[in-house]
Order: structure tokens, then sequence, then C-alpha cells
């Protein structure tokens, strides 16, 4: 180990408690999110103890908040990049028909219909095809990532009900295989105490979730390419100057988010045993919301997986609690938008704050 | 976290009775901030029609003075008496009601209106409900007109148009319209022309005729020397001195600044190898007109030349930044197809560019980060960064640069200039390139600080580096570079030797101006321009 390392420890305040270590560990930013989250869950089991159940846990929550999680993991990754994909509801209504179309009709009449990874594979490189066409939109023709999204939002709105029969939904109910995706169940065994009800295991939706997360993790945290995604963001220009390939990077960015939002409309399909073009439609809002509640910076370089995966917890028991207790729809609607730009406005609150500790710290060292 | 002292607690008694002669007394200023004692026992006099200069490198404390003065910060400690009264000012609007004004170096300005309203912002003449454009326009321009500005700063350009410099003006105009007793500048000339800075320093002197204070903040010792009265020199928070300028030298004032000489900056190497590490053959761009050099390896080459000469651009184009139309690039004897950054990083060279907070450094990232960037594929096994590999490796040249860092997780952002451009050079470095150019590494960083750049120039040059050195200094090129090549309108006019070379020599090649019919066609300028490709 070298000295210059050996002095940073060294230097590092000794009172450094046990909490302050576990804070750190967990990211200062991250705390107050799992703060507002057991604020909430109080809140919300004082006025509605049939939230801690089971049934709701694990039918109503763990579920709801998948495929909005889906999404916004991929999101997260072009965000701290620097982009923005506003496509992914769009993209998940592809996949959702094309999968559904792959495991009722096979594909090209060379692989036989009723396999269920066909259809899992189908969709998910649907979605990267589509991602892949978005980034290339931004890398090639130089389009704002908003407006390149914007528009293929609409084009594979479009392109979602072209490629379905007849423009019509096609259903899945007769693939059991395939709907197990969005329907199974498992370690129903598992010896796991009653909450307001029998343990009835963890549904499989959620295992996917999970998986997902953790790679999204691994990547962002551990590889080159989660590296060049925050010095791209951070500073595109000194990235490049640093010798990052800035267009491949970009291009398996939005081709990632593409995936996420592919694999979101098979669940889609298999959860409500249709290939239907309207399925994904609405879920980017939310997806965005979730990480930018999670503290990314809107200009890229900030963000992490975690925080989005908190935020979108967060955002999924807002409206459970808000369904159990019986606040309409279209107030969860308004609670969503404001919530985005209170989490923004927080966000830009707290760089100010930083940006203000860093000039006093320049004029004084 | 700041202490702020009750005024109606009584002074400590002070050994020095109070001078009829300073305006503003400053005695005992104490301001500690986490980490740093920013200030210490700082005591001063700022006298009425007289200009006081602020001198010491970054993080010497003369802004956080100046922040005080403004109201920005409490002190600690320590007392400011105006006129024999003990004041202390809570914020900028009371230093203002005092008429303590002070010009800060990014002065806030209204982006989305133009000079005139900026300048007059608050107090807009009016014509009924409307702005009385008209009068407004007069009174600017009349004031522009006296204090000879009205080319610096066209009035008709918006807030979000103006240069620092340009931001500093407007900010000194809005202060003459009120009774200013005490004027503070913080480093105004950063990027004005020679031009420029002679009526800047008109107005200075016609206001401390006037008898207004005057406290001037400035990095450039030249200009000190023609300006100030008298000089006061900060290091490491404390005042080392105070004396009348036509006491000091230059030599004395770096002396005082960093505890050391000039000259002794500079060392010379010993000798350069044979090996041509890059050689350049008739680069032809939209900057260029036939460029050709060589660097050899162990060999530091400067290029002076006037902005606009073409340098950076050279620079870029070399590194594969900005785009050639013809050329060849050989590095180490082997020609290089350089279309992308990462082409000229493969092939082995290293850049440092010239604005390092938007082209050089990710800021909100770490330092570790920072570092890695242009390594990372190599401290990759399968795509995973070997964590304890990359720390290891960027802790050694954290180390050996002197990087002052609390720890390799610090955002880049928020070290000083000098410290950051070390972590670039930490990164380039960590490259093990064959050749690194280095565009004005010393710029806005301190004194002691850029000692130690040129000190490590000649260490990796020792170590048998190519260094392509571009600086707008003359004395740094000629004090470091073995060959300097001169510049001028994307050409190279000449070659010079190192050693023995004057500023007089390098600026007549860089002004050079009218090239013959045969140079603009491509010809070499003469027989002592170096190996120019005529295509």
């Amino acid at each position: 180990m070298s000295e210059a390392q050996a002095t940073s420890e060294a230097e590092r305040p000794r009172r450094d408690g046990v909490i302050r270590r576990v804070i750190n560990a967990i990211g200062l930013d991250n705390v107050s999110l799992i703060f507002a989250l057991a604020i909430l869950i109080v809140v919300i089991v004082s006025r509605q103890p049939l939230f801690l159940t089971w049934q709701n846990l694990m039918n109503s929550l763990a579920q709801s908040i998948v495929i909005v999680g889906l999404m916004a993991i991929g999101q997260t990754i072009v965000i701290v990049g620097g982009g923005l994909d506003i496509s992914v509801g769009s993209t998940a209504s592809v996949a959702s028909v094309t999968s559904a179309i792959a495991v009722v009709f096979g594909v090209a009449g060379i692989l036989p219909p009723g396999i269920m990874q066909l259809g899992l594979l189908v969709g998910i490189l649907t979605g990267m095809t589509l991602g892949l066409i978005n980034g290339l939109v931004v890398t090639v023709l130089r389009v704002n990532p908003i407006i390149a999204t914007l528009g293929t939002l609409a084009a594979y709105a479009g392109l979602a009900f072209l490629i379905a029969p007849d423009g019509r939904p096609v259903g899945v109910i007769t693939q059991p295989d395939f709907t197990w995706l969005g329907t199974g169940r498992i370690l129903a065994d598992l010896p796991v105490p009653r909450l307001g009800g029998p343990w009835t295991g963890i549904p499989v939706l959620f295992v996917i979730l999970v998986i997902v997360a953790i790679l999204a993790h691994i990547l962002m945290r551990y590889t080159d390419f989660g590296r060049s995604v925050y010095a791209i963001g951070g500073n595109a220009t000194a990235a490049r100057l640093g010798g990052i390939n800035l267009r491949r990077s970009r291009l398996v960015m939005y081709s990632i988010s593409g995936m996420c939002a592919g694999l979101a409309g098979v669940l889609l399909t298999a959860r409500t045993t249709s290939g239907n073009p309207i399925n994904g439609v609405g879920f980017e809002l939310q997806a965005i919301t979730a990480v930018f509640l999670g503290g990314a910076a809107t200009t890229g370089g900030k963000g992490t997986i975690i925080a989005t995966v908190l935020a979108f917890i967060l955002v999924g028991t807002l409206n459970n609690g808000m369904n159990l207790i019986g606040i309409g729809t279209f107030y969860q609607r308004v609670a969503l938008g404001l919530l985005l730009i209170g989490a923004v406005a927080i966000t830009q609150w707290r760089q100010q704050r930083a940006e203000r500790a860093r000039t006093r710290l320049a004029s004084a060292g | 976290m700041t202490t702020t002292r009750d005024p109606e607690v009584p002074a400590p008694p002070l050994a020095e009775s109070p001078a009829p002669s300073g305006i503003l007394e400053i005695r005992g200023i104490g301001k500690a901030f986490p980490n740093v004692q920013a200030l210490q026992d700082v005591s001063l006099d700022v006298r009425p029609g007289e200009i006081l200069a602020l001198m010491g490198e970054n993080g010497a404390g003369k802004s956080t003075l100046l922040k005080i003065l403004n109201g920005d910060y409490q002190p600690d400690e320590g007392t400011l008496t105006l006129d024999g009264e003990r004041v202390s000012f809570a914020g900028p609007r009371e230093a203002r009601n005092y008429g303590v004004r002070v010009i800060q170096q990014e002065p806030e300005i209204i982006p989305g209106v133009d000079v005139t309203e900026n300048i007059y912002a608050g107090e807009l003449p009016r014509r009924g409900l409307f702005v009385d454009r008209n009068r407004l326009n007069e009174l600017v321009r009349s004031d522009l007109r006296k204090y000879g500005f009205e080319t610096v700063l066209p009035v008709g350009l918006m807030g979000d148009e103006l240069s620092s410099a340009q931001r500093q003006l407007v900010e000194i105009m809005r202060a003459l319209k009120s009774n200013i007793r005490i004027l503070a500048l913080d480093e105004p000339t950063s990027s004005l022309t020679d031009d420029e800075v002679d009526r800047l320093f008109d107005l200075v002197r016609r206001l401390r005729d006037d008898g207004v204070a005057i406290m001037y903040v400035s990095h450039r010792i030249k200009e000190i020397l023609r300006l100030a009265d008298r000089v006061a020199v900060l290091r490491d928070g404390r005042l080392v001195d105070v004396r009348p300028s036509e006491e000091l030298t230059e030599g004395e004032i770096v002396r005082l600044m960093v505890g050391r000489e000039l000259r002794d900056v500079f060392k010379r190497r010993e000798s350069t190898s044979e090996d041509v590490v890059l050689r350049v053959e008739g680069i032809r761009s939209n900057w260029h007109r036939g460029v050709s050099f060589e660097v050899r390896a162990g060999e530091v080459v400067g290029f002076a030349g006037l902005i606009g000469a073409g340098r950076t651009e050279l620079a870029k184009v070399v590194f594969g930044e900005l785009p050639r139309d013809s050329g060849r690039i050989f590095v180490g004897g082997r020609e290089v197809d350089i279309r992308q950054p990462w082409d000229a990083i493969r092939a082995g060279i290293g850049f440092a560019p010239e604005d390092r907070k938007r082209e050089g450094l990710v800021l909100i990232r770490s330092v570790l980060e920072n570092a890695s960037l242009a390594i990372l594929r190599r401290l990759s096994r399968f795509h995973f960064v070997q964590q304890r590999l990359e720390r290891e490796v960027v802790a050694g040249f954290v180390d050996r640069l002197r990087v002052r860092t609390p720890s390799l997780e610090q955002e880049v952002g928020k070290l000083s200039g000098g410290n950051q451009q070390k972590v670039v050079l930490a990164r380039w470095l960590a490259a093990r390139p064959k050749l690194l150019i280095l565009d004005e590494p010393t710029r806005g960083i301190d004194v002691g600080a850029k000692a130690e750049i040129y000190r490590l120039v000649d260490e990796l040059a020792n170590e048998g580096l190519g260094i392509m050195f571009i600086s707008s200094e003359l004395p740094e090129i000629l004090g470091l570079a073995d060959r300097i090549y001169v510049m001028q309108s994307g050409r190279i006019t000449g070659e010079l030797p190192g050693p023995g070379t004057t500023e007089e020599q390098v600026l007549a090649l860089a002004m050079a101006e009218h090239l013959t019919v045969a140079e603009a066609a491509g010809e070499p300028a003469d027989p002592a321009t170096v190996e120019e490709h005529a295509e």
C-alpha cells in the first residue's frame, strides 16, 4: 500500500462512530430516502393496518413496482450518462406484442410456439433494438436526447399497433409457462410466519426485478463501462479527451435501457395475459420520476442504482398506501407529478448547498 | 461554525493606538474553516488616497480577507475599525452602506438584460411607466466614455455574453455611482488585454487621487509594481510583510510569497536522446498551413506564439480531437492513424488541455475516477475494474505529484487549481505515454504549484518522456524548453534553442507579420524555418 493512501487514511477523523460508518456505506443521500420511506410506512399503517399483510406486500406492492422498477433501472444508466429515454413506455408496448407473437405463433416457422424462453428473448431483443435506434438517433444524427426519445415514444407507440395482427392484442392465456412469469410464485414452502394471512411465496416478477437490479448495480459500480457512463455524464468533453469512446458507450447505454423496457414489456404480457399495444403507455413518467427522486443529477454524472431502487419502492408504497386508504387515482396522478418536481427541487437545493460549500472551501484553501 | 461576535462586547485592548491616517484598520483578524486556518492575526491599514496591493499564492487568504470586508464572512477574531468606529458587516449591503465595495472575480450579473440595464439595475431612469431607454443609453455611454471603456464594454451586450473582465467592469461602474470610500478589486485584469489593463489602471489611479482607498488583489507581479503604492503579502493566512512598492522587486515579492527566489524554480536538464518520439509532417487543417516538427525522447519542446497562432489547435489535431485535412503523424518511428483521442492514447500520447475544468476533468467525480480514466481498460479484467490495483496505481501518482486531497474519493471540483492540474497529470503519467502534451499547464495556478509543475516536467523529461510544452508565458518556455518552436497564423515561423534565447527573439518570430507570396503558397518562410513541408 502506498504512502498517499496511508496518509489519507490517517487524516480521516478517527472518531467516526458506528452510525456514521453505516450512513457512509448506504450513502448520505439514500438515508433521507429510507427515512422518507419509514415515515410513509408509519403513516400508512396508522391509517390502514392491512398494509402490513403478506397479501398486500407480496401481491399488490411487490408486483406493482416491478414494471416501473425495471424501466427506472435502465433509465438510471441513461440519465447518469447525461441522456434521457422517454421512449421506454412505447418500447415496452412493442416488446409486449412481439413476445406474445413469438410465444403464440413461434418465430418465422422455424422455432415452434409455446416456448417461454423464446418469448422472453424476443421481447428483450426487441427492446435492445429499439434502444439501439434511440442511441443512433442521439449519437449519429446528434438529436437532443429529449427530442429524440420523445419522437421515438410516438413512433414506437404506432409501431406496436402495426406489429400486432390487425392492431389487436395477442392473447397468451393458452401459454401457462409464459404467464407463470407474471403470476407464478417461488419459495412458497418456506416456513415464514403469518402476517395478516399465510405466506404464499415470492412473486417471480419480483425475483426478476431483484436480479436485474443487482446486475445493473454491478455494471455501474464495478465495470469500466459504468465508469465511462459516469464520466460521460459528468463531462463529455473531458471523457472523450480521457480516451472514452463516447459513441459506443452511449449506444450501449440506450440499448440497455431498451433491454430493460423490453423485459418490462414481456412481463406486462405475462401478467395481463395479453400482448397489448397499449401495455406500456404512461410508464415512462413514473420511471423518470423514480430516477430523479433517487437524487440523480439532471445534467448527468450522479446517481446510483441503489438510490433508484429505494425511490421506486417509495413511489410504489405511496401509490399502494393511497389505494389502501382510498385516495382516488386522479389524486394519485397529481401526487406523482408533484413528487417529480419536488424530487428535482430537493436535488437542486442540495447541489446549491454543495456548491456554496465548495466556493467557501476554494476561497479558504 | 462561525462565531459572530457581538459588536457590543468591548474589544480587547489593542497594542497599537488607532492611527488617524488609516480610514480602515484591520486588527488581528482570524478566520478558520473546517481543516484550514484561512487567516491568522492579520493586521493592516487601508488608507485613503492609496493603492494597496494584496498578494499571495492561491489559498494564502486574500479572497477570505476580501470576503470579510464584503460581509460575506464574519471573522472569528479581530476587529475592523472605520474612521475610529468599530464596524462589523453582516452582509454586502451593510458593507456598501459604509462605502466599502468589493468587486468579486465573478460578479453577479443579470443574464437576460444588456449592459446599460445591468449598470443601472434598480435605479433605471423612467419616463412615466416605462424605462427611458434613450436617457439610459446616454447615461451609460457618457460614463463609459469618461473612463475610456466604451470599446471594452459594448453597451448592447447581454449579461450572459459578458466575459468575467467585462462583468467586473459592470460591477465597477455600478460601484462608481454610489459614494465609495474603499474599493477592493479581486484579480480584475486576468483576462484583459494590455490596452484595457492600462485603462483600468488609469481609472484606479483617478479614484485614488479622489481619495478612495483601493485594495487590489492580483497574481501579476509586474502589474502590481506599476500600480500599487504599498504591497501586502500574505502566506498561509498570515501577513508576511507590508512595504512601499518602490522598495520591492519582482524577485523579492516572489520570495515573500513562496519563501524562495524565482531563479531556483528552473533547473536545467542534462541531455536529451536522439530517439524521435513524435514526428509530425505537413499538417494542414482549418487552423494550420503545413506544420512539421519533431519531439525527441527526454526533450521539452516549447511552443510559443500569440493567442490564435494555432498552438492549442495543433495539440488537438495531434491528439485526434480536431480533424486534419492532410499530414502524417509518427509516434516512436511508426506512422499512426489518429482519428479520435483514444487512437492517440493507444499510440502513447497524453494531453493535458488548456481549460482543465471544461476539458480536462469530470469535476463532479472523484480524484480516483479522474486519475484512472485513461487506463480503465488496462485496469480491467473482463471489463471489471480491479479496484485494489486502481487505488494502488492512482495513490502512487497522487503521492508522487503531491496532490493535496483529503482522500482519493474527494470530488475533483473541490480541489484548488494547482491540485486539479496535478490530477490531470497523474492521469497521464498513469497511462505511461511516450509523449505528453501540456497546454498552458500553469495557467491560473499559484506560484508554489507552478514551481512543482516545472520540477515535474524536468523530472519526466529526464526519465525519457518527450514533452510538448505550450505556454503563453515566455519566461517559463525559456526556462524549461530545450528547443522552441514559434508559431504564427497556423505555421511554424521559427525554431530556436531553449538555452540562451531571449524573449525578444521569440516575440520577433511570433509577430513577424506579412507573409510573402511564396510563404502563403506553402513554401518554407526562410532557410531558418524548420523542415516545413511544402506540398
